[in-house]
């Protein structure tokens, strides 16, 4: 899926045949068709066109989310800063488009401007990674509470409705079936792929997951390209954020409590490794639609919502599990 | 295109300038005197051979090379000229690269992607791939070394030859950067492959002569002499020799390798009494596991067995099965009579089996933890009354050992790490001493990175353990080291016991027996 | 440090260069320094400040972070993280509030164990599993949170009859407040039984070398589980304080102490990586950073910049007491 050598020569004899490629790449696709049967007999509210037209949207923000995150875990690292990050760049785009609070009225500029605060925040977590060598789970950490802590600072009390007609219009206007935000979330996907397939930025950070230290040995100096793929992954959130502004038609701090692990458990479900060099944008966005109808399922045959994050954090721990179970050794060091 | 003609054509001028030559090269670790002053010439278009025995400074020097290893004194020149290398990137620039030993690509990349990776040229024009360039580039890479492997295959479903061709592809691709003759570094190239692969292997490197030199490194000596036009030796961080390769025999190499100290009974044979025991302490019968199968082997209380092998013989995977370290799938194992619980290594210990693991700083010491503290840590009933550590208790009984084992430190309460290599395994030995219950003792590599000095004493220590009952199985360092050690060799190839033969003092086998059996 | 003092001359220096550097010495006393310089500080800037009263009312904010931070300290001396504990500790709440009428008294120890269960199942998870500490408590987290919220049906438990809680609000002398005794009494607990026992060598060997130290047959996996165990039980303890204090229990109430938890660990000086640092650095961690949160708006900065003042102590904190040499790779 991700090297191009796989749709190349198909028929040239390999030395060593890897059946377990496949069946890692076609096992998320057929979860998402086999759940997503069985709740359709379940529930007749569940296959409906309007609930589907639901679960599509409510997998953009996600979506989007995880297109981000996942160049992060291809490099091995992991990202806990969206929350943060999020919160900031709602805050931002509901201050600079048309909103209650101020004058402002930038439109997409300001929408541009809340993806690059986003863009600056990754650029921070992934400057702290490289700079002070300090893990990224942990430079994400404090990253994200920089963002709440920002976030919190734009709030200052008082919550910033937006009136901006473009903005809002994300959420609600439609194009064939879909609303806008889901059409963003399509471009975003095919963008994170061009990236993943095209470019030096996306190659290396597969390559940093796959075997870090030889592309030190090879001479090529990985630390630019691990800020390069955190202010990435920053400005999908960012994008991330302001899409939740859209949706819920004000700024708000908590605009992305949750996402971190969600997009966690979206890139793992779809076949993103945690140690890295595995996986891709579109496994992801398989992931994310597994993630969304399970959840959405679950609701529909009458589980309580609360359960939702349960749900995630069982599947996320099952997902590792049986990605890590066919390889591991007995005195293995796991932190 | 015409700048390399001209640039080849220039320096082949001059043919006297050794394309690469080193003069004086030192190089300090902690404890250790890796590079003493090594002297080296690479002449043009030749293939120049490296030996030495493990630890005689070959990969620091070769790291040297390449610029990862930042050596304290010396200098290097290229083609003439005095050269500071800091990184890779400065030696590929000066045209000097190395296949690694353990192979450096990456593996979910494509075999193109490896060979320009870190100078894609045109395979990459504003940060964007040009697959169709990157093909054609990699494929001018392996037309050079006649290589049919597919650019765009994916590393890890190439065989291991495939991927060292793919490895000598992209080194021989610092030609088109430097514009210069390159200078290619083959580190144990031959270890893992197969003979015929080997063959192949050879015909590429005498090919490469053509139009780069290279310096080759392989503990064969029968294939260093057979591919290589010269030979330098090192020996414990020195250069000690050279030999022109023609009429050349192995024995006069390996005499220059190991130097004067056979004579002086480096392995205290005198020490070694025979084992008269009858019943032996450890049976194994039947084991396998993933990397080797149908395992049987006997050790006597008192008989030191060595296991060799070549790399992926299996033998390190039997050594730590036998602690519980590895997972078998099959045999009986007993000690004593009794059948040995191989689930964990708290089981083995318990039963009073120790294991001294290769890797002393990763698998064998905890650093930053005290000698004391490093040498109860298997034993903690050693040190304690009931549930309770006993401070007094632990103080003196690690004191004792350090002085019966006259282990070089200021205190036990030095952290480990800060004693010097030869020390720090002889509390790793000291942690299977303390409890007085050890009965089987494996040993995997023990005097690996040891100056010669604090291997006899290794040696000597194995020697007393032996004499006091103590079963030992040993994977050596090196053949002469398995040969002047063990009382019996058990030798393994392709995750079996091949062959086993006795090793009594006086009727020792020859390394090359031995060969004959690994292969 | 772990060895007993008994004091011998050093002998020849037969030993490899280097003992601790100047700034590792400096950073070992990191925690001290802050909080000695910030109860300065505060005090220029409010003299009223260094009065019993208000030493009283912080060191009692301090306490469930004291025994969250501590908890978890061990599972970081092991070499992993716990990112549950907040959630666990206001899953403890809802438990403690909905058990009270029924159990009484009992309900204390019952909350702790119940959350001592499920930090072992988490360490279990872990360990047999082989999934990275920080994925399993992440998951453990909101697994928590689910449970909290279904429970409690994502409201308020409020607490009527606090009479088997209310010691905890007492005053030890009518100066020390009860609860700030019990979390110096489980820290001193928790260490004494590390310093003599070889739980201690088990511990550091673990964190600084987990490898090494299976291969020296060191319970390692009973370890681990065990640090889980004791920061869930840690956790729940904070949970019995915290509804002591504000009679009720929430599927959310300590949710924001996660940051303050971690940051106390790490401004302590026990390095992430495992093996280094003490409990009593994170006792230390949790008064400098409770300090902060009752100082920052004394000094009159806005409470916002509490979350990006532990943003950044987090990073700097880790950056200054990462072990280095272990990890060469940072991911």
């Amino acid at each position: 899926m991700t090297s191009p050598a796989e749709d190349v020569d198909v028929a040239a004899a390999r030395p060593q045949p890897r059946r377990g490629v496949s069946l890692r790449d076609a096992g998320p696709p057929i979860a998402l068709v086999v759940v997503f049967l069985v709740f359709a007999a379940l529930s007749s509210q569940f296959r409906s066109i309007e609930n589907i037209q639901n679960i599509l949207d409510a997998a953009a923000v996600l979506g989007v989310v995880t297109c981000g995150i996942t160049f992060v875990l291809m490099m091995g690292s992991i990202d806990l800063s969206s929350p943060g990050v999020m919160g900031a760049s709602a805050l931002a785009v509901a201050l600079l488009v048309q909103n209650n609070r101020n004058d402002n009225d930038f439109g997409l500029l300001g929408v541009a401007l809340a993806v690059a605060l986003g863009a600056a925040l990754g650029a921070l977590s992934g400057s702290a990674l490289v700079l002070l060598k300090v893990p990224s789970f942990m430079t994400t950490l404090g990253v994200s509470a920089i963002g709440l802590g920002i976030a919190t600072l734009m709030f200052s009390g008082v919550q910033p409705n937006i009136s901006d007609e473009m903005l809002g219009s994300w959420a609600t206007e439609r194009l064939i079936g879909l609303s806008y935000l889901t059409w963003i979330a399509i471009g975003c996907i095919l963008l994170g792929w061009l990236i993943q397939r095209y470019t030096r930025l996306g190659r290396y950070a597969f390559a940093i997951g796959g075997a870090e230290e030889v592309l030190s040995l090879s001479g090529v100096k990985v630390a630019p390209y691990k800020v390069a793929v955190f202010t990435l992954a920053g400005a999908f959130y960012g994008l991330g954020g302001v899409m939740v502004t859209s949706q819920l038609g004000a700024g708000l701090v908590q605009a992305g409590d949750g996402y971190d692990f969600s997009a966690i458990t979206a890139a793992v479900v779809g076949g993103t490794l945690l140690i890295g060099g595995r996986g891709g944008v579109l496994h992801s966005a398989v992931g994310v639609l597994l993630i969304v109808v399970l959840t959405n399922g679950l609701v529909q045959i009458g589980v309580s919502p609360y359960w939702q994050g349960g749900v995630q954090g069982f599947i996320v721990v099952a997902a590792v599990a049986a990605a890590v179970i066919p390889q591991r050794r007995r005195n293995q060091v796991v932190k | 295109m015409s700048i390399e003609v001209e640039s080849q054509a220039a320096a082949s001028v001059p043919a006297r300038v050794p394309a690469l030559e080193v003069k004086g090269l030192v190089k300090h670790y902690p404890g250790v005197k890796a590079l003493d002053g090594v002297d080296l010439v690479v002449h043009q278009n030749e293939v120049l051979g490296l030996a030495g025995e493990n630890g005689a400074g070959k990969s620091t020097l070769l790291k040297a090379l390449v610029g990862l290893v930042k050596p304290d004194a010396g200098e290097i020149y290229v083609r003439g000229e005095k050269v500071k290398l800091r990184s890779v990137d400065d030696a590929a620039v000066q045209g000097i690269g190395m296949v690694f030993q353990e192979q450096s690509l990456v593996p979910n990349l494509t075999a193109a992607e490896n060979i320009v990776l870190g100078s894609e040229g045109a395979g990459v024009k504003a940060g964007l791939y040009r697959w169709s360039e990157m093909r054609r580039l990699a494929q001018e890479q392996f037309d050079k070394i006649g290589s049919h492997i597919d650019p765009l295959a994916r590393t890890d479903t190439l065989s291991f030859a495939d991927r060292q061709m793919v490895e000598i592809a992209k080194v021989l691709r610092i030609e088109q950067r430097s514009q210069h003759p390159p200078v290619i570094i083959l580190d144990e190239p031959t270890s893992v492959l197969e003979s015929k692969e080997i063959e192949t292997l050879f015909t590429q490197v005498r090919r490469l002569r053509e139009f780069a030199s290279v310096v080759f490194v392989s503990h064969r000596l029968d294939e260093v002499l057979d591919v290589c036009d010269r030979v330098a030796v090192l020996r414990s961080g020195q250069s000690v020799g050279e030999v022109q390769t023609e009429g050349a025999q192995p024995a006069d190499l390996h005499k220059m390798m190991i130097g004067s100290t056979g004579s002086d009974d480096h392995y205290h044979e005198g020490l070694a009494q025979p084992s008269e025991e009858e019943r032996p302490r450890l049976t194994v019968r039947g084991l396998s596991a993933k990397t080797f199968r149908d395992v049987n082997l006997d050790v006597h209380a008192g008989e030191i067995v060595a296991v060799v092998g070549v790399h992926g013989s299996g033998r390190e995977d039997v050594c730590r099965a036998l602690f519980g370290a590895e997972p078998t799938t099959a045999g009986e194992v007993t000690l004593d009579g009794k059948k040995l619980d191989l689930s964990g290594t708290r089981a083995a210990c318990a039963a009073g089996v120790g294991y001294v693991p290769a890797e002393r700083k990763i698998e064998g010491m905890v650093g930053p933890m005290s000698v004391a503290d490093n040498m109860t840590l298997a034993k903690q009933k050693s040190r304690c009354n009931g549930p309770l550590v006993v401070p007094t208790k632990q103080a003196t009984l690690v004191d004792r050992w350090i002085e019966r084992l006259s282990i070089r430190t200021p205190n036990r309460t030095t952290a480990i790490q800060r004693l010097s290599g030869g020390n720090q395994q002889k509390v790793v030995l000291a942690r299977w001493l303390v409890g007085n219950d050890i009965r089987l003792l494996l040993l995997d590599h023990p005097t690996r990175g040891l100056d010669i000095g604090a291997r006899s004493e290794v040696y000597r220590l194995m020697r007393e353990l032996a004499n006091n009952g103590v079963a030992t199985v040993l994977l050596a360092d090196s053949l002469e080291e398995a040969i002047g050690m063990a009382d019996r060799i058990i030798v393994m190839s392709d995750g079996k016991v091949a062959s086993e033969m006795p090793c009594r003092t006086g009727a020792k086998p020859t390394p090359l027996d031995l060969v004959k059996e690994m292969v | 440090m772990t060895s007993p003092v008994v004091a011998r001359p050093a002998a020849e220096p037969t030993v490899v260069k280097g003992g601790p550097s100047l700034s590792a010495r400096v950073t070992s006393f990191m925690p001290v320094i802050a909080l000695v310089v910030l109860l300065a500080a505060l005090t220029i800037a409010d003299p009223g400040f260094f009065t019993q009263r208000s030493l009283t009312a912080a060191s009692m904010t301090a306490a469930p972070l004291i025994v969250m931070a501590v908890g978890a300290t061990l599972v970081v001396l092991c070499g992993g993280i716990d990112l549950s504990i907040a959630a666990m500790a206001s899953l403890s709440t809802v438990f403690l509030a909905l058990w009270l009428p029924s159990l009484g008294a009992l309900s204390t120890p019952a909350v702790i164990a119940a959350a001592a269960a499920f930090g072992a199942v988490q360490g279990v998870l872990h360990v047999v599993l082989r999934i990275p500490s920080f994925i399993v408590t992440l998951g453990g987290m909101s697994v928590f949170s689910a449970i909290a919220l279904v429970v409690s049906d994502a409201g308020t438990v409020p607490v009527t009859d606090n009479s088997t809680l209310n010691w905890l609000t007492l005053y030890l002398g009518g100066i020390v407040p009860m609860s700030v005794v019990v979390a110096l009494l489980v820290v001193t607990g928790i260490w004494v039984i590390m310093r003599f026992t070889p739980i201690q060598s088990w511990i550091t060997a673990t964190g600084y070398s987990e490898s090494a130290a299976r291969l020296a047959g060191s319970p390692v996996d009973y370890v681990k589980i065990g640090a889980f165990c004791v920061s869930g039980a840690c956790a729940g303890l904070a949970a019995v304080m915290l509804v002591s204090r504000n009679f009720s229990g929430n599927p959310s109430m300590a949710d924001n102490l996660l940051l303050p938890a971690v940051a106390a660990i790490v401004v302590g000086g026990t390095a992430i990586t495992g093996g280094h640092g003490s409990v009593w650095r994170s006792v230390a961690g949790a008064l400098v950073v409770t300090l902060l949160r009752v100082g920052l708006p004394i000094v009159g900065v806005p409470s916002a910049w509490e979350q990006i003042l532990y943003g950044a102590i987090i990073v700097a904190a880790v950056a200054l007491t990462l072990d280095r040499s272990k990890v060469l790779i940072i991911k």
